[in-house]
């Protein structure tokens, strides 16, 4: 715990979040400063901040809903002023899940809740589902994804029960279309885009994995890029290039450090910073 | 003297009898007058109700403690704490130059609870370990879940599929909630557990040897006041008489059972879990030295006194200092409830207040958790006497070790008999169908759903994750090579046939299956789940399990460390496990193994990986198909030649496993277990991503070999291993310098399937995508979504 976040990324801890600690070892893995955001600290302390994470977990144990609780603590005023403020703020999992019960996801009427994240939609299983995806980089619009190109295909971890981005308004689904606010789809190894399950592991409309605002600065993502930060995360039979370098590091552990497909969320931030 | 006694003294037994079961107690009469002798009077209600948690089965090891020590060897040189604490410690890699990192390991069962009420059952399982690691002051960084449930095809079949899906959930539910990885776990289904499922849990966490905590009052109690400070949900009756419910049969409907399951809350848990962390890091910056345990069993009462006599001190609470729930509760149930997600802890006086700060402002718990909180109970006295008031009044005062010594029984043993015969083979029974049945069977078949239900990537350090390996990997330490990978096992069709085999040869496949990831192992923990003691055949049963296990860890030993055992550094003996048919569970004890690998980047998946790479069996298969999965899908019998521990052959083909790691030659290990060689070789082919195929040609072993299906589905613990071609000749001389058998299985090829042939003459041939499908599935009908869902009762 810090007095001061100046400059630094803060991830709040809400009570009942656990990727907290996972979280800011990313952030500092790609090299930046971190700290953990006690959900009661002083909220003037968060607008100095350099960036914003809402990590995952449960946060006020899922309460009426995952995510509605955290979004009406008082904090979320000031991280209101701070996204409007074109400051970057990024939902992991029960962070997107905030973001999205808070309105700032997809933001296209500030504070308006125009989506939700549902409970999953699988073939053959239901509830909480653990596995690793691939999800597509999509446009060029989000702050968080700068060090992406269009097209790439990304494996990175999901562990929800409710992550389908759903909305019964037409629409909202074509403005963000419009504004390139999906900017992660779920997609097979070869990035092709698949409706059904597994490919798609919840059912999200779009394929949905991350949407933006349409600024960019606010994203909601519900894979796990923290869990995916080292090579080493990465399981050595999953398909696609990753594979290649995954097994390469077998028996060498020194290539086990190197940097994991979800890093570049993080790394973003430095080619933000500096242009 | 203290107000509110039970009249024992001079009574009859009969009436003494009577007035203990109207209190609802566990305790016998002849128990009842032992209390009496050491209380040197009538006890209090109080004092009734916390001997008769104590002295329960569950919290005494009355009926187990001697046997344990007998056989269990617990002391080696990487052992820092063996049994005794709420958890094991061993060291496993340096921190610095005056430390160490420390595994710490506890294991639990929480069968009766999990059958009456599945998910808050088995939920309050996994609460209830990691609570046990976190008191040592460490990080919980895995659970495991050893499962066994009942025949989902019989009798009982749609309760047992039920009570599955509720344990599942209840395991998911917590661990996700709380923010710890899965890390493995197994699943038999047998008819054995169709009245008594058994839930055991695991919990492993990392902690530097420096900073270990103790479940005792510090000795500088001695100097300075130490006060106790009880932290968590408020208390309430839930839970009341947990330990005597997990020590008697499970005889009732289980209505009235239910109050005595605890209820499990992962949300406060973790808010606990970030509090305790700082208080602990806190205290470690100031200098501050703190005891710190957590309520089980016997709650306050327990907690307290226990920590208290370890420490060589004493304890007066004042139970009016108690955070209640709301609802109007006895002193007994003060004392004694077994309510969740509370801790206690021994701090100086002039601490105190930083501690409070932390706990209810900094994290808000009275705010966040109705009633929650941190508050001073008690204080911590030199005089060794232990004294709760409450309302004004003394409720308990004895001297503090009456409390804690505890009791013992020798219980009476008898052999065993048992007859089982051998199958005569059908010879016109074909492998190639016979095999499809055997890859789709519950036992067998693909744990995907389940494993998929679990977080197993929450904090970032997994490697290999439940259904990869033979056994789960961490990297524990961020930026080190070091890996921890753990395993649990224990087949109880062996156990049914020998319960000595059945002993040791769970500590030999829980060690096997973390050599098959390059680990050496260095630590076991043991449940021991078995009937009603006070059975002589059953408590021969437990005894030579015992037996068995202590055994195994002497042969196999510490490799690396000549003349040292494998040691045991925490375990569990869970008795009583029998429904209301009498009919008691198949001996069942279930060992958890942790390894070190000493590069976990050496660490593979089963998975077969690449063309051209030789494909080779270490070790031989015997006819032992006892207890087989083949016996018993195919012949519908257990048959009687199970598997026979030989634990210098088991110790030479760990170690030659363990060294091809060292030697960077593996690609893919998979011991042989449950299904024999042809299960071995299916699973690491369905994996193979690209897809393998391979010709195994049974000629290679010989002429005097054995039939080609005992061959196939024999359960002789080897290993099959995926190797480089071209360095046959550095393999079969490290197989003769070890003294392991090894037979050439063959080549890896790009063709998806598996052909069996002896010779010139084709045994079998399967297509792998058949295969897959088959193995993928055969859970579905347990695990799968279902149209109506089933509740348990």
């Amino acid at each position: 715990m810090q007095d001061s976040f100046s400059g630094k990324v803060a991830v709040i801890q809400f009570p009942g979040v656990n990727c907290e600690s996972e979280s800011v070892r990313a952030v500092r893995a790609a090299g930046l400063e971190s700290e953990i955001f006690r959900w009661n600290m002083p909220p003037q302390l968060l607008g100095e901040a350099l960036a914003v994470i809402l990590p995952g977990g449960f946060s006020y144990q899922d309460r009426i809903r995952a995510g509605v609780v955290a979004a009406k603590d008082t904090i979320m005023d000031k991280l209101s002023d701070f996204a409007r403020d074109g400051k970057p703020v990024l939902g992991i999992c029960n962070g997107a899940q905030v973001l999205v019960e808070a309105g700032f996801i997809p933001g296209l009427h500030w504070e308006k809740i125009d989506l939700a994240l549902a409970p999953n939609v699988m073939s053959d299983r239901e509830g909480y589902y653990c596995n690793w995806v691939h999800v597509r980089a999509e446009g060029n619009n989000c702050l968080w994804m700068n060090k992406y190109k269009e097209g790439d295909v990304i494996p990175l971890p999901i562990a929800h029960a409710e992550g389908r981005f759903v909305t019964k308004d037409e629409d909202i689904i074509n403005d963000m279309h419009k504004n390139n606010q999906i900017v992660l789809r779920y997609c097979t190894e070869v990035g092709d885009l698949d409706s059904s399950f597994p490919v798609n592991p919840n059912g999200s409309v779009e394929n949905a994995a991350g949407i933006c605002n349409p600024e960019g600065n606010v994203l909601a993502m519900m894979p796990h890029p923290e869990r995916a930060s080292w090579l080493r995360q990465v399981p050595e039979d999953i398909s696609g290039k990753w594979k290649t370098k995954r097994r390469n590091a077998c028996c060498r552990p020194e290539i086990m450090e190197d940097e994991g497909p979800g890093l570049a969320f993080f790394a973003s931030l430095i080619r933000e910073m500096t242009g | 003297m203290p107000k509110g006694t039970v009249s024992i003294k001079g009574k009859p037994d009969s009436e003494v009898k009577e007035s203990l079961s109207e209190y609802g107690f566990n305790i016998t009469v002849a128990e009842a007058r032992r209390v009496v002798e050491l209380v040197g009077r009538d006890p209090t209600l109080v004092e009734l109700t916390i001997f008769n948690t104590m002295w329960s089965e569950h919290c005494s090891y009355k009926s187990s403690s001697k046997v344990l020590s007998e056989f269990l060897p617990t002391k080696a040189s990487n052992v820092v704490m063996g049994p005794g604490e709420d958890a094991g410690v061993i060291r496993f890699a340096p921190a610095g130059k005056d430390d160490s990192y420390c595994l710490v390991i506890a294991h639990e069962s929480h069968n009766h609870p999990s059958q009456v009420l599945p998910v808050e059952g088995a939920a309050t399982g996994i609460g209830g370990i990691v609570r046990d690691v976190y008191c040592m002051g460490a990080d919980v960084v895995g659970v495991l879940d050893p499962l066994r449930f009942g025949d989902p095809n019989g009798e009982n079949g749609q309760e047992s599929i039920a009570i599955a899906r509720g344990v599942i959930d209840g395991i998911a539910q917590y661990g996700n909630a709380l923010g710890v990885p899965n890390l493995g776990g197994d699943i038999i289904f047998d008819g054995g557990y169709d009245e008594n499922c058994l839930v055991n849990v695991v919990a492993v966490g990392l902690v530097k040897e420096s900073r270990l905590i103790r479940s005792r009052v510090p000795i500088e109690a001695k100097k300075i006041p130490y006060k106790l400070i009880l932290v968590g949900k408020p208390t309430d009756d839930s839970g009341f008489g947990g330990a005597a419910f997990a020590s008697e049969d499970l005889a009732g409907e289980g209505e009235a059972d239910r109050g005595a399951v605890q209820v499990p809350d992962p949300f406060l848990k973790r808010v606990l879990t970030v509090a305790n962390r700082r208080v602990l890091d806190l205290a470690h910056e100031k200098g501050v030295k703190v005891g710190f345990k957590d309520l089980g069993a016997g709650g306050i009462a327990c907690v307290t006194s226990e920590m208290a006599d370890a420490g060589g001190f004493g304890a007066r609470l004042n139970l009016d200092q108690v955070n209640l729930a709301t609802g109007d509760y006895s002193p007994s149930v003060i004392s004694c409830s077994e309510t969740q997600e509370r801790y206690c802890l021994a701090v100086p006086e002039d601490f105190v207040d930083d501690v409070l700060a932390i706990y209810n402002e900094d994290y808000e718990l009275p705010h966040i958790y109705h009633g929650a909180g941190a508050f001073v109970i008690g204080d911590v006295i030199n005089e060794k006497s232990y004294r709760i008031e409450s309302e004004g009044e003394v409720v308990c005062e004895t001297p503090v070790k009456v409390i804690t010594t505890g009791i013992s029984y020798d219980r009476e043993k008898k052999t065993g008999k048992r007859i089982f015969n051998e199958p005569e083979l059908d010879p016109a029974r074909s492998i190639e169908e016979d095999f499809l049945k055997i890859i789709s069977s519950p036992n067998i078949a693909s744990k995907n759903y389940v494993f998929r239900h679990y977080d197993s990537e929450v904090q970032g350090r997994a490697v290999i994750r439940p259904g990869e390996a033979d056994a789960g990997v961490i990297a524990p330490i961020h930026g080190s090579k070091i890996g921890l990978a753990f395993s649990v096992d224990g087949n109880s069709y062996y156990g049914r046939v020998d319960p000595y085999q059945g002993g040791a040869l769970a500590v030999c496949e829980a060690a096997r299956n973390v050599a098959a990831v390059g680990a050496v192992p260095s630590t076991i923990t043991d449940c021991l789940n078995y009937g009603n003691p006070e059975y002589p055949e059953i408590f021969w049963e437990f005894y030579e399990g015992v037996r068995g296990i202590g055994d195994a860890c002497r042969g196999i030993g510490l490799i690396g460390k000549e003349g040292e055992p494998l040691p045991v550094v925490s375990g569990n003996v869970s008795f009583y496990n029998q429904g209301k048919s009498g009919k008691a569970i198949p001996p069942t004890p279930v060992i958890a193994c942790a390894g070190v690998v000493e590069d976990y980047s050496r660490s593979r998946s089963i998975f077969f990986k690449e063309e051209g790479s030789s494909v080779f069996l270490i070790g031989e298969p015997l006819d032992e198909l006892g207890g087989s999965e083949y016996y018993r899908q195919i012949y519908n019998t257990s048959g009687a030649n199970i598997p026979q521990a030989d634990f210098i052959r088991e110790r030479n083909q760990i170690k030659t496993v363990i060294d091809m790691h060292g030697l960077g030659w593996i690609r893919a290990c998979h011991d042989i277990s449950q299904g024999g060689l042809i299960t071995a070789l299916a699973e690491m082919a369905i994996g193979a991503n690209p897809a393998l195929g391979l010709t195994v040609d049974l000629d290679e072993f010989g002429r005097t070999a054995l039939e080609p299906e005992k061959l196939l589905f024999s359960e002789t613990g080897n290993f099959v291993v995926e190797l480089p071609g071209g360095i046959e000749r550095e393999v079969l001389a490290l197989c003769a310098r070890n003294r392991v058998k090894l037979f050439r299985l063959g080549q890896l090829v790009s063709r998806p399937k598996l052909n069996i042939t002896a010779g010139n003459e084709r045994l079998a041939t399967w297509d792998i995508a058949k295969l897959r499908d088959l193995y993928m599935n055969g859970c579905r009908g347990i695990f799968g979504k279902q149209e109506r869902r089933i509740s348990a009762r």
